[in-house]
């Protein structure tokens, strides 16, 4: 089997829970003991060690938080220290060009999740394209992760899995903010 | 001029036309293609690491993942006429010249889409006329996206600019970008342009373009931002 073949062939059944997720349904809602249980393991997997986690009230509040001078660089440079290592295995283990072919399809998959976050918003009686590009950007940048993973072997204990469960549920992780990781 | 050319209406028919009318519409689907993957490339995919926060990020994201869409349309639809495919990737076509100055710093970022995405959108007016229509139908399929990213590049910059080092910095990648954006529109007799207007795709000189995008970006940059153009050579 080539490389393209093998990296196809673990995909169509990710492609498939991608289309099935209600994306953004459950924000704003609280979090249950399971997903706090996950965001805490998100985050120790990253080796962040142990944080609280918190929920958000609405999308205003996730917008603010978001762009909040005081959040965690850590958090980001782990998870872009993961996707360079993931990266790196996915490619030994199918080849460069098919393993980004594989990644392509995931990003091309992700374009429709803008329509969900729209419609998120609009359930909450808002209408703001920056901010519905913003949770879509979120939602695909967590699926391109997921499927490195996914694609590197990585096992659904890893960093990445875990986000997407996150996702999969209907949140939107919104990262780590003085040592607090929030979801939304 | 573009009255001088029935519209065609499919694939199917393009094939059926003229072999000019035909090469005609391979050469800009193949340019569109290459140009828009170019640019998520170089210019919106650094730019997530440069973004100052997450939800910048994010937004950046999406504006890479929807330019990366264009270029998905356009390889799509030059799939259907017969170009192949490493024709559509900067591999196989030489880009802008705009694209060998990759970016530095996130206000260099914010001015490549308040600059070269109001460039984008002039060309892709152009095609709103467009006799083959799916190509027509493309351009406006794209346009709202376009003007999301060009709007985008307003913002930003608009917001940058309220403190004196983000004022600098903004003036100082408007200095660098500015003065290659002129040639973004070709040369100013350009044959390509001309075999476009004669086959209706485009509607105007690249001259007219080139001096419309002047215009505008002399009332956002000098009107609006209250910055100042560098003098420029504006003949390609």
């Amino acid at each position: 089997m080539t490389g393209g073949a093998a990296a196809a062939g673990i995909l169509p059944a990710f492609l498939a829970a991608m289309d099935r997720i209600a994306w953004f349904s459950s924000c704003a809602a609280p979090l249950s003991a399971a997903e706090t249980e996950t965001a805490s393991s998100y985050v120790a997997a990253l080796g962040l060690g142990s944080l609280p986690v918190a929920g958000v009230a609405d999308w205003r509040a996730a917008q603010a938080l978001a762009q909040r001078p005081d959040w965690s660089r850590a958090w980001w440079d782990a998870e872009s220290g993961a996707e360079k290592d993931l990266h790196r295995r996915g490619a030994q283990r199918f080849g460069e060009d098919d393993f980004l072919a594989a990644l392509s399809r995931v990003t091309e998959a992700a374009a429709s999740i803008h329509d969900a976050a729209e419609a998120a918003l609009a359930r909450a009686g808002l209408r703001d394209e920056g901010l519905a590009k913003a949770a879509a950007g979120a939602a695909s940048q967590a699926c391109h992760q997921a499927a490195l993973a996914l694609l590197a072997g990585a096992g659904q204990s890893h960093a990445f899995a875990l986000k997407f469960r996150l996702f999969s549920g209907g949140r939107w992780p919104l990262g780590i903010v003085q040592e607090r990781c929030f979801v939304f | 001029m573009s009255a001088a050319h029935a519209p065609v209406k499919s694939v199917a028919e393009l094939k059926a036309s003229e072999p000019e009318y035909q090469t005609a519409v391979r050469k800009i689907v193949r340019s569109h293609a290459v140009n828009e993957l170019y640019g998520a490339q170089v210019y919106d995919e650094p730019a997530i690491a440069l973004a100052p926060n997450p939800y910048l990020k994010w937004l950046t994201c999406r504006i890479a993942m929807e330019e990366y869409g264009h270029h998905v349309r356009f390889r799509q639809l030059g799939e259907q006429i017969g170009i192949p495919e490493e024709e559509m990737t900067p591999k196989g076509r030489r880009p802008l010249s705009i694209f060998e100055f990759p970016l530095r710093t996130w206000e260099e970022f914010c001015v490549v889409k308040l600059l070269a995405d109001l460039a984008e959108i002039i060309q892709v007016e152009d095609l709103a006329d467009c006799t083959f229509l799916p190509l027509r139908n493309l351009a406006k399929v794209t346009m709202p996206e376009e003007i999301f990213h060009s709007q985008f590049g307003k913002d930003t910059c608009t917001e940058l600019i309220k403190t004196a080092d983000g004022r600098s910095k903004v003036q100082a990648a408007i200095d660098r970008y500015y003065p290659m954006m002129p040639a973004f529109f070709g040369k100013k007799d350009s044959e390509n342009n001309a075999l476009y207007r004669r086959c209706g795709i485009k509607q105007r000189t690249n001259e007219a373009m080139r001096q419309d995008f002047i215009g505008r970006v002399k009332a956002l940059v000098e009107g609006h931002l209250k910055l100042k153009l560098p003098a420029v050579a504006e003949a390609a």
